[in-house]
């Protein structure tokens, strides 16, 4: 029996799914509603002053990164797993389009997060 | 004697049968808005080292109604998401024992959605200047 | 007496002989409340047609004999009732995910060498003889595994688990759920030989977590449970393998 190659895949798509499932909905709620409804209303909430000061944090900023990483590597992994339910042959291109894109998006994150510095 | 042929039946469409097939794809696509928010979020990074002009033009653009309104969807798929992943990870775990008691699924789920408050509470006072 | 209720019950046949594939064929069947989908089955084999083909034994949702699709869904024929599908009509097919034989009748000979993969069976942690006399348990100990030891190979959650649809080398929930019935046992010491199987891509590597497995499953074991509890361990021996590449490289050349 082949021994699967799987398990670091899914580690990182654990960690990604579990950080999505924990933060992702306050997140969302913080950036896509009170940002927006508040600004409206006169009140700036994530200012670029206050913002840039937040990141620049050496932990935060690599927190930040990894985490947008882990994220975008969830949901290449399932994005490649669906595709192949759903019956499509996707080989070795569909794989690296998946998680290549993943591991480019972490790479700008980090890029970003160090030119903060 | 040979063997009889066998008829094996083929599985174009297999989603469509069941009810619970259904609720398999919706679970797995929404991680396809959760990468298009860590992907705006992405945006947002790069646009805030590229300067304040940059940043205000992203941070304006959440009032655009498109943009609020996938925002709207995303966090709707974060949460479907964040309901089946802590009702999945008791299976993940081997069965776990407190004092000699069985941890049942239902704690670990609240403990899952205690902790969800507590993070999401300790970084929204982070990002809104509660906490340095 | 009033006349009795009839309810229209459409069969899946298949007879390769004569057909060059699957059809349906309709029977009405009078029912009472008590009837379950095999007595429907069982009726139409006695008295419309004695040419249906299926599988049944104990009538009881023990032997697993009678797995079908009932309207789609995998059902055991006898734990169903008629009534609940009246006045249909009520599809009944054989199950999915296998090859067809006969009718209802399918191949499962794919699980029995999958089950004889996982070494299903006691391997005694410690040399006992039949002097040390029975080999004892704590209730504790055996609540661990006893979910998992109800299964009884009826193959309904092969027939709901996509994966082995698409992939039918997959081991599968039934026989995951009975190799992790003996790593749980605390009795048994057999968990390195199972590895293999669980480290495998076609081991529980092969499940994407659908979970429709265990909503199937009339004896409540949860397969899909047994399967993801491993992937914690096999990932940590994945792991393990970078640090220490001796102990893996040998069982990876096999």
């Amino acid at each position: 029996m082949k021994r699967s190659h799987e398990p670091p895949l899914w580690l990182l798509f654990g960690a990604g799914g579990l950080l999505a499932a924990l933060l992702g909905p306050a997140l969302i709620l913080l950036t896509g509603v009170v940002v927006p409804v508040a600004a409206e209303r006169g009140v700036e909430v994530l200012g670029y002053e206050a913002t840039r000061e937040l990141l620049a944090r050496p932990l935060v900023g690599v927190l930040l990164a990894l985490s947008l990483g882990v994220v975008l590597w969830h949901a290449a992994h399932r994005i490649y797993h669906t595709l192949r339910d759903l019956g499509m042959r996707a080989g070795q291109g569909v794989w690296w389009a998946c998680y290549g894109s993943a591991a480019i998006g972490t790479l700008v994150a980090i890029g970003a997060v160090i030119a903060l510095w | 004697m040979s063997r009889p042929p066998v008829y094996r039946p083929s599985m174009r469409g297999w989603w469509q049968r069941h009810p619970a097939y259904r609720r398999y794809l919706l679970r797995e696509g929404s991680s396809a808005l959760l990468a298009a928010y860590a992907l705006w979020l992405l945006a947002g990074l790069v646009s805030l080292a590229a300067g304040e002009a940059a940043y205000e033009r992203w941070r304006e653009l959440h009032g655009n109604p498109w943009v609020f309104g996938v925002h709207l969807a995303a966090l709707l798929a974060a949460l479907y998401h964040a309901v089946t992943w802590f009702r999945l990870l008791p299976l993940t775990l081997p069965a776990l024992r407190w004092g000699g008691r069985r941890i049942t699924d239902r704690t670990l789920v609240r403990g899952a959605w205690l902790t969800s408050v507590a993070l999401s509470v300790g970084v929204w006072l982070y990002l809104l200047g509660g906490v340095r | 007496m009033s006349e009795p209720a009839k309810i229209t019950l459409e069969v899946q046949r298949y007879h390769p002989e004569q057909d060059s594939g699957p059809r349906w064929q309709r029977y009405t069947v009078p029912y009472t409340a008590e009837m379950s989908v095999l007595e429907g089955l069982q009726y139409i084999k006695d008295h419309l047609d004695g040419s249906l083909t299926f599988r049944w034994s104990c009538r009881m949702a023990i032997c697993g004999s009678c797995g079908c699709m009932i309207d789609g869904e995998p059902e055991l024929a006898c734990h169903v009732f008629l009534r609940d599908y009246a006045p249909g009509p009520v599809r009944v097919a054989a199950l999915d995910h296998f090859p067809i034989q006969r009718d209802l009748v399918i191949d499962h000979s794919d699980f029995l060498e999958k089950l004889e993969t996982v070494h299903s069976y006691l391997i005694p942690a410690e040399e006992r003889t039949p002097a040390d006399g029975t080999h004892r348990q704590t209730p504790q100990a055996m609540a661990d595994y006893y979910d998992y030891a109800q299964c009884i190979n009826c193959l309904l959650c092969y027939a709901a688990c996509p994966q082995y649809g698409w992939h039918p080398d997959f081991a599968g929930p039934a026989a995951l759920a009975l190799l992790q019935r003996y790593n749980l046992d605390d009795r048994d010491g057999g968990h390195r030989l199972r590895e293999r199987v669980i480290d495998a891509e076609q081991g529980v590597w092969g499940c994407t977590l659908v979970g429709y497995c265990s909503e199937v499953c009339p004896k409540g074991v949860d397969p899909a449970r047994a399967i993801n509890q491993n992937k914690a361990g096999s990932a940590a021996r994945y792991l393990l393998g970078w640090w220490r590449p001796g102990r893996r490289r040998g069982e990876d050349r096999e």
